[in-house]
């Protein structure tokens, strides 16, 4: 089985978001909840560079490591997915996040954090594929389509890969040799514990 | 210190910028080439001070949303999963031991004069009340905050998933609710009592007669509150309030300015505190119950024995009987 | 400042409660789960559902649905209505709802992928903050009114205001959003309407592009494409910033960058997003890149690096630049510019060795009082650099909408028919000939214009061939003296199709304009801030015009490529499509069954296909002829064979064999002759039948030099041995006529149907039809069919002689902070263009003597974000979109926030030197901008003056997000060529709120 990551190269990212709004259109993302986002390093000097974040799908995911109902789990894929069921909206996968994904709707007691949301690498939930139920909660599954996560496939300059680690990381390679530079596979140490060796 | 550090900052920076101004003038004239100047994950995150983030800038208003890698969440996961279940188990187990140990050892402490059959009125209805709301709030609380870090390994293979999920979102649910009677009553308890707790000069034979619980026959002189329930008390007021503060950012985790780090300094603070308060009031419970005889009823019918009163707060009910005797007779029937 | 769609029941009733509204924000960043938020959109659109029971509101109910995959779906493709790039889109359809959104993998232009806007599309047709109905401002209260109701009252006015002031007195504003065939029929509207005052967004955008480029090569366009940018080895961006403008062109340019090692140089007053991938940055101070121009060209010219050969061949007048360009040396150059010597010098080198090189510009480099000299300042240091007409290189304008270039194309302009005819008796007479009315018939559409304050009468002859009002003046038009404006009266009635009123300077005078108009017709999918700026109380009318995913068409992208697109779904609500809107207000006037003669008509609705088939009869000018529905649906159904860096399909005898894909323009002659298109202009590497070329003789065959002794020379302005491949003439030659053909002994490859078709048209004199008249096409096919490329082999201009300021002369911005180098490089002395007064010099003469500068020391650039477009009410009321940017802003350099104590996110007033101006506005502290530089966003609008106008627009059709317009402070300057506004450099002063 494939084992699938992200990869932000930040030598192409641009800062243009085609990969919030892809998700938000894919899944219909309500405002507030930002499964992606893309935060820009050293604004307005030399040396800026822009990076689309998510979940990352850690190896040994730290959220599930702390939930306290146990309602993450990994798919075959190498995905980490959340039962929606089991969520009871603590927070606690948030504070252990390195990258920020988990999203809570304000719609729990007082206001308070409800069932929280996150990218699912276009991979839905633990109810059956591409069924009412598993969209409304999670959005679409693209993975079960066959198809790769949607910001990914819609990055304006390919920056943003998604697919088997292995084959992302040498298509990355492959570009870090050919250009001559690269500002390194952003998360990749914090999320796998391995870095792309260039 | 603030501004020493800015200072230091600012001198570490006109001595760099004197470097290279003395090494390489044409180097600061090059023009900018943004390529070859780019940031380097790898070099932001060596730079990187402890619990610090790399952040950055970002269009959307959610000041979570600027940090893009935050390695101390590996940290807050440690704590979570190491540190907090030491302190928890140390202070809790610590303290059901110390108990049982204590109990095996002193037994019931005793009226040592027997019932005397007349009753003082130690609270009024509404300080038990008060000490009720609180103190009911307070076990629900606890368990089912006890319950997000242990349930999972204790409960959740008794209950099955769903089942603890279900326990542990109407735990958190009644977690939520419950916080504000629990906070309401702190409020009263320290408005009613804290006349009653301020230190004093007595406080300290009391506790140098080890409260007179270590050895029977033993009494020292108490006021209303004897140093061990002022103790308890600041404990529960302070305990209270550090539960209330962190809570309070938890509960509410969306205000202007909550950063990644904010919420899981709260979180620690919040866990730690209430493993420490639990350990503590299961020592209050302890001694308020099975272990003095006739201490229950303070908080129960409010009617102490007036053995017990004067074997335990003698200053106390002295003034209590001063206090009788001074008030003018009912010249009226209460009927 | 935005308010989501729970919050807008309770809105309307607190739109006057500033405080209460506040509490609205404050709520609004919060969020729903998904459930509840779909269950809520459905309750609205219910709302919606009990107002009217029309179709359109329960197939919105409908929309609410998401794909269900247990039915068939079927995959549509149109393109992304937002930028110029042409990125294709596939929408999955399901029960005539548009469910989803799947990459375009096959597209040669984005190969599936999108910017924020593209990827936010469906949005467009989903979201319900659309207009629904016809309304009428009554007593300053919108009214619902039906489409036949509002047909009536609108034409009845419009034909009242034509009897008492004219036919000029109405302004038509056009819109790059049309499709092809929409802009087309827009300007033939104006036409049988009799006015030539009728614009589009092109006028704020590359206005000054068109007009420069088009004088020193013949057309003014791209002359190369977004994906040819994989070849440049160095790539020059200068007033671009194509990284927000044109998200998904960096992908070519960052894939050329890294696979040539191209150096990618910037040229910026503000360090972009563009800027940050560049191998070079260059800051200048804006507004002086004639003088970065010519300081380069100082470099080339001083080292011997042009290439002299091209020169020789391809070029006039080169040497005149040579001696202008003298002047400024390096220490003049950083005196003006502020860029050392040693960069320029780099940079310079750079750019003439390390070729192809290629000169990006957009908007930093037109919108300026200079803009046309600006950009003919640019194609010299390409001509000079021998960098045209090859793989790699050349001037690649990134134009702006996304049917900008085709609806500039088709004539949407005020000084043309469609195709660059011009105004010209041939032009019309051409015209009236594809559209079969007689001439005669148009010139009677025409007013009559007065003689006023000593300036000659026009007959309606005249009249018809006088360029019309440019866009960016329209309000003048309506409050200055009847004396002053050349016309038969003021304007007094606006129709604008598809067009911000936000988007062009001086916002004060344009809410006056719009106040004193008779008629304001707002054809929008949106209500757009023409609706809401001002306190009209009546005659404002709002029609739902739908999207271009809710009808079809063609539209050009900027590298000049056709693309056909799909509708999706049917117009939601009860807007309708340009089409119909056009004929039924046509109809209303009269002129409909003349009009609309040519097109199969169902429903009303014009046949978009049989319009492309008549602009294919009479687009020889342009090679609009050759792009017949039918061939671009070929394309669009066989992108995945397109080549991504040549563009080409392979041989192979399908029916886009050898093609470029789109069929870039020219695409010469008719159909059936199957020109593949033209990927590279001018490019003489190629046969013209492959779509090679040669610079168009456009110019004349020979022009008068004076000479010092007081004689003249005749110089050619014929190519001096540059001819395309495969050329039977190896040398200039003029460009093609029936008497030229006769010349060559070529007459007599024509057909007889041909010749007698040339005949027709010529009358008396046959020998003088020329080209781009002959509607036979026989001398295009001809011309080819020897090599030859129809419009002639001339050579480029390096001097306009035709135009103000033939050689570029730097001249200081109206309102600059170097004062002192006004007396040296002033503004252009005042004069009389298009119908009205420019004084520019007067201006930049007052603020000069009222210490402008001192009071306003802040330079005030504006640009793009990259998650809105334009005047932003289509995106700003997307709310995936709205999310991203919430809040107008002002970038200030820290330095110049900190001496004001200005800190990040908190409101600061941003004041104008002229009429009091001043916005509201956040401030965003960054180093993007240098000192004393302030950047503003251009898309938004709906607060005025710290004002919160959001009550202004109609219920349920107000943007998400609103906030103050950068042009509430920007100010007076028009370049005399086209009208253009100064869009980039005036001065502010900014001050905490």
């Amino acid at each position: 089985m494939a084992r699938m990551k992200f990869l932000c190269d930040a030598d192409r990212c641009i800062e243009c978001n085609a990969c919030v709004t892809a998700c938000k259109n894919e899944h219909d993302v309500p405002w507030g909840i930002n499964r992606r986002r893309v935060v820009t390093i050293n604004d307005g000097k030399p040396g800026e560079r822009s990076v689309s974040m998510a979940c990352m799908h850690c190896t040994d995911a730290p959220c599930a490591a702390v939930c306290p109902v146990n309602c993450f789990y990994t798919t075959a894929d190498a995905v980490v997915l959340h039962s929606k069921d089991l969520c009871i909206g603590c927070g606690y996968c948030f504070y252990a996040c390195p990258f920020g994904a988990p999203q809570y709707p304000r719609v729990g007691n007082f206001g308070s954090r409800g069932k929280m949301d996150k990218c699912t690498y276009c991979a839905g939930g633990p109810d059956a594929d591409l069924t009412m139920a598993e969209y409304t909660k999670y959005g679409s599954n693209r993975l079960a389509e066959g198809k790769l996560p949607l910001c990914a496939e819609m990055c304006s300059t390919k920056a943003l890969l998604a697919g088997d680690g292995a084959i992302i990381a040498e298509i990355y390679k492959e570009r870090v040799t050919r250009r001559g530079y690269g500002s390194g596979a952003w998360g990749w140490k914090t999320a796998y514990q391995e870095t792309i060796a260039l | 210190m603030k501004t020493a550090i800015l200072a230091l900052r600012a001198l570490v920076f006109a001595m760099a910028l004197a470097v290279i101004g003395h090494t390489a003038p044409v180097f600061a004239q090059q023009a900018p080439n943004p390529t070859a100047q780019s940031v380097n994950e790898q070099q932001l995150l060596d730079a990187l001070r402890v619990g610090g983030v790399l952040d950055g800038r970002i269009t959307i208003p959610n000041e979570t949303a600027k940090v893009l890698i935050q390695p101390r969440g590996k940290d807050w996961r440690d704590f979570h999963q190491t540190t907090l279940w030491t302190i928890g188990g140390v202070s809790i187990l610590g303290m059901l031991g110390l108990l049982v140990v204590f109990f095996l050892v002193r037994g019931k402490i005793r009226i040592e004069s027997g019932f005397s059959g007349r009753t003082v009125t130690r609270f009024g209805g509404v300080e038990r009340f008060v000490h009720w709301l609180t103190a009911g709030c307070f076990i629900i609380l606890a368990l089912s905050g006890l319950n997000l870090t242990f349930g999972k390994a204790f409960v959740a293979p008794v209950l099955g998933e769903s089942a603890f999920a279900l326990l542990a979102g109407w735990g958190k649910f009644a977690h939520n609710y419950l916080s504000f009677p629990f906070m309401f009553g702190l409020v009263m308890m320290f408005v009613i009592w804290v006349k009653d707790n301020i230190p004093g000069k007595l406080d300290l034979e009391w506790l140098k007669a080890g409260g007179g619980i270590l050895k029977k026959g033993q009494h020292p002189p108490a006021p209303r509150f004897n140093a061990g329930q002022k103790g308890i008390f600041w404990i529960v007021i302070l305990g209270g309030a550090a539960m209330s503060v962190s809570g309070w950012h938890l509960l509410f985790p969306f205000g202007a300015g909550s950063t990644v780090s904010d919420q899981q300094f709260w979180a620690n603070v919040h866990a730690v505190v209430a493993m420490v308060f639990i350990a503590v009031m299961l020592a209050h419970a302890y001694i308020g119950s099975v272990g003095m005889e006739g201490a229950y009823d303070a908080m129960g019918s409010g009617e102490v024995d007036e053995n017990w009163a004067r074997e335990h707060h003698s200053l106390w009910l002295a003034q209590e009987e001063k206090r009788a005797a001074m008030a003018p007779p009912l010249s009226v029937p209460a009927e | 400042m935005l308010i989501k769609r729970r919050e807008a029941a309770a809105r309307n009733n607190l739109a006057h409660s500033p405080r209460l509204q506040a509490v609205a924000a404050g709520l609004a960043s919060g969020a729903l789960d998904r459930r509840t938020f779909l269950k809520r959109s459905g309750l609205a659109a219910g709302g919606v559902v009990a107002l009217g029971a029309s179709l359109g509101s329960v197939r919105k109910a409908e929309a609410l649905g998401v794909l269900d995959h247990s039915k068939p779906v079927v995959a549509k493709k149109n393109m992304c209505t937002h930028c110029s790039v042409g990125c294709s889109i596939i929408g999955e359809i399901q029960n005539g709802v548009w469910v989803g959104q799947e990459p375009a993998w096959d597209s040669p232009i984005n190969r599936g992928t999108h910017c924020a806007k593209g990827a936010a599309s469906r949005e467009l047709v989903f979201g319900d903050r659309r207009l629904k109905y016809p309304l009428k401002l009554v007593n300053g209260q919108w009214q619902r009114i039906s489409w036949d109701q509002a047909i009536n009252e609108v034409g009845d006015k419009m034909t009242e205001i034509r009897a008492k002031s004219g036919a000029d007195s109405v302004y038509l504003l056009g819109s790059a959003k049309f499709t092809n065939e929409g802009a087309y029929l827009f300007r033939k509207f104006a036409a049988f309407w009799g006015t030539n005052s009728v614009d589009h967004q092109a006028r704020i955008c590359h206005s000054t592009t068109v007009a420069g480029v088009a004088n020193t090569w013949g057309y003014g366009a791209q002359t190369n494409s977004y994906n040819d940018i994989r070849n440049s080895k160095t790539v020059i961006f200068m007033g671009s910033n194509a990284a927000e403008a044109h998200p998904v062109s960096l992908q070519h340019i960052l894939v050329g960058k890294e696979t040539q090692r191209a150096n990618v140089i910037v040229f910026d007053p503000r360090f972009t997003r563009t800027a940050a991938h560049a191998t070079e940055y260059v800051r200048f101070r804006g507004g002086t890149d004639i003088a970065v121009i010519w300081g380069l060209m100082h470099h080339i010219f001083a080292n011997g690096w042009e290439d002299k050969e091209f020169i020789r061949q391809r070029v006039d007048g080169m040497e005149q630049i040579r001696a202008e360009v003298a002047k400024w040396t390096p220490e003049e150059v950083e005196r003006v510019t502020g860029i050392p010597g040693e960069q320029m010098k780099k940079v310079a080198e750079t750019f003439a060795k390390q070729r192809p090189s290629t000169f990006i510009w957009c908007m930093g480099g037109t919108q300026h009082t200079v803009g046309t000299a600006n950009v003919r300042a640019y194609c010299n240091l390409l001509l000079a650099t021998g960098n045209v007409g090859s793989n790699g290189s050349g001037a690649n304008i990134f134009r702006g909408h996304t049917n900008v270039q085709g609806a500039t194309d088709l004539g949407l302009d005020i000084g043309t028919l469609p195709l660059y005819y011009g105004l010209v008796e041939g032009a019309w007479r051409h015209w009236s000939r594809v559209w079969g009315v007689p001439y005669d018939y148009l010139q009677t559409r025409f007013d009559e214009v007065p003689a006023k304050a000593g300036r000659p009468a026009r007959t309606r002859k005249q009249n018809m061939e006088t360029p019309g009002i440019p866009s960016t003046r329209w309000f003048d038009a309506v409050l200055q003296k009847p004396d002053e404006v050349d016309q038969m009266d003021n304007i007094k009635a606006m129709v604008v199709f598809g067009h911000g009123g936000n988007t062009i300077p001086r916002m004060p005078d344009a809410q006056k304009g719009i106040e004193a108009l008779d008629l304001l017709v707002v054809a929008d999918p949106h209500p757009t801030t023409f609706a809401a700026l001002s306190n009209r109380k009546n005659g404002t009318y709002l029609l739902p015009i739908c999207t271009n995913f809710e009808t079809e068409g063609s539209r050009t992208a900027s590298n000049r490529s056709l693309q056909w697109g799909e509708k999706f779904v049917e117009p939601i609500f009860e807007s309708k499509d340009d089409y119909e809107a056009i004929y039924l207000l046509s109809k209303k006037l009269g002129f409909a069954d003349e009009m609309f003669k040519n097109y199969k008509l169902a429903n009303n609705r014009p046949d978009p296909e049989d319009i492309l088939r008549e602009i294919n009869r009479g687009g020889f000018s342009t090679g609009y002829s050759g792009q017949s529905p039918e061939r671009l649906k070929a394309h669009m159904a066989n992108q995945g064979k397109f080549d991504i860096v040549t563009l080409r399909s392979p041989t192979d005898g399908s029916d886009t064999s050898g093609d470029f894909y789109g069929l870039p323009w020219p695409c010469w002659g008719k159909p059936e002759i199957k020109h593949p298109g033209t990927h590279i202009l001018y490019n003489t590497n190629l046969h013209v039948k492959e779509g090679g070329g040669t610079f168009r003789a456009r110019f004349g065959v020979v022009r008068e030099q004076k000479n010092a002794d007081g004689t003249a020379t005749q110089i050619s302005m014929l190519s001096d041995g540059s001819y395309s491949l495969g050329s039977e003439l190896t040398d200039g030659y003029p460009e093609f006529t029936l008497g030229v053909l006769k010349k060559l002994g070529w007459d007599k490859d024509l057909t007889p149907t041909e010749l007698e078709q040339i005949n027709a048209i010529g009358g008396n004199n046959a020998d003088g039809v020329g080209w781009a008249v002959d509607l036979s096409g026989g001398i295009i096919r001809v011309a080819l069919d020897h090599g030859c490329i129809p419009f002639g082999n001339g050579k480029a201009r390096a001097v306009a002689y035709n135009l103000p300021d033939p050689v570029p002369v730097h001249r200081e911005p109206i309102y600059t902070p170097r004062t002192d180098l006004v007396a040296q490089y002033p503004t252009r002395p005042d004069g009389r263009q298009f119908r009205m007064a420019n004084i520019g010099e007067t201006y930049q003469k007052k603020a000069l003597e009222a210490g402008v500068a001192k009071q306003f020391p802040i330079i005030l650039t504006s640009g793009r974000l990259v998650e809105y477009e334009g005047g932003g009410e289509e995106t700003r009321s997307n709310k995936w979109l709205a999310e991203l940017q919430q809040d107008m802003f002002v970038e200030i350099n820290p330095a110049d926030a900190s001496e004001r104590g200005i800190k990040e996110g908190q409101f600061v007033w941003v004041s104008g030197p002229e009429a009091n101006s001043r916005a509201r506005v956040k401030a965003l502290v960054t180093e993007r901008v240098g000192k004393g530089v302030a950047f503003m966003p251009f898309h938004f609008a709906g607060w005025f003056q710290g004002v919160d106008q959001r009550g202004n627009y109609p219920k349920g059709a107000d943007p998400i997000v609103l906030g103050e317009s950068v042009n509430t402070v920007t100010t007076y300057g028009y370049d005399p060529v086209t009208g253009m506004h100064e869009g980039k450099v005036t001065l502010c002063q900014i001050r905490a709120a």
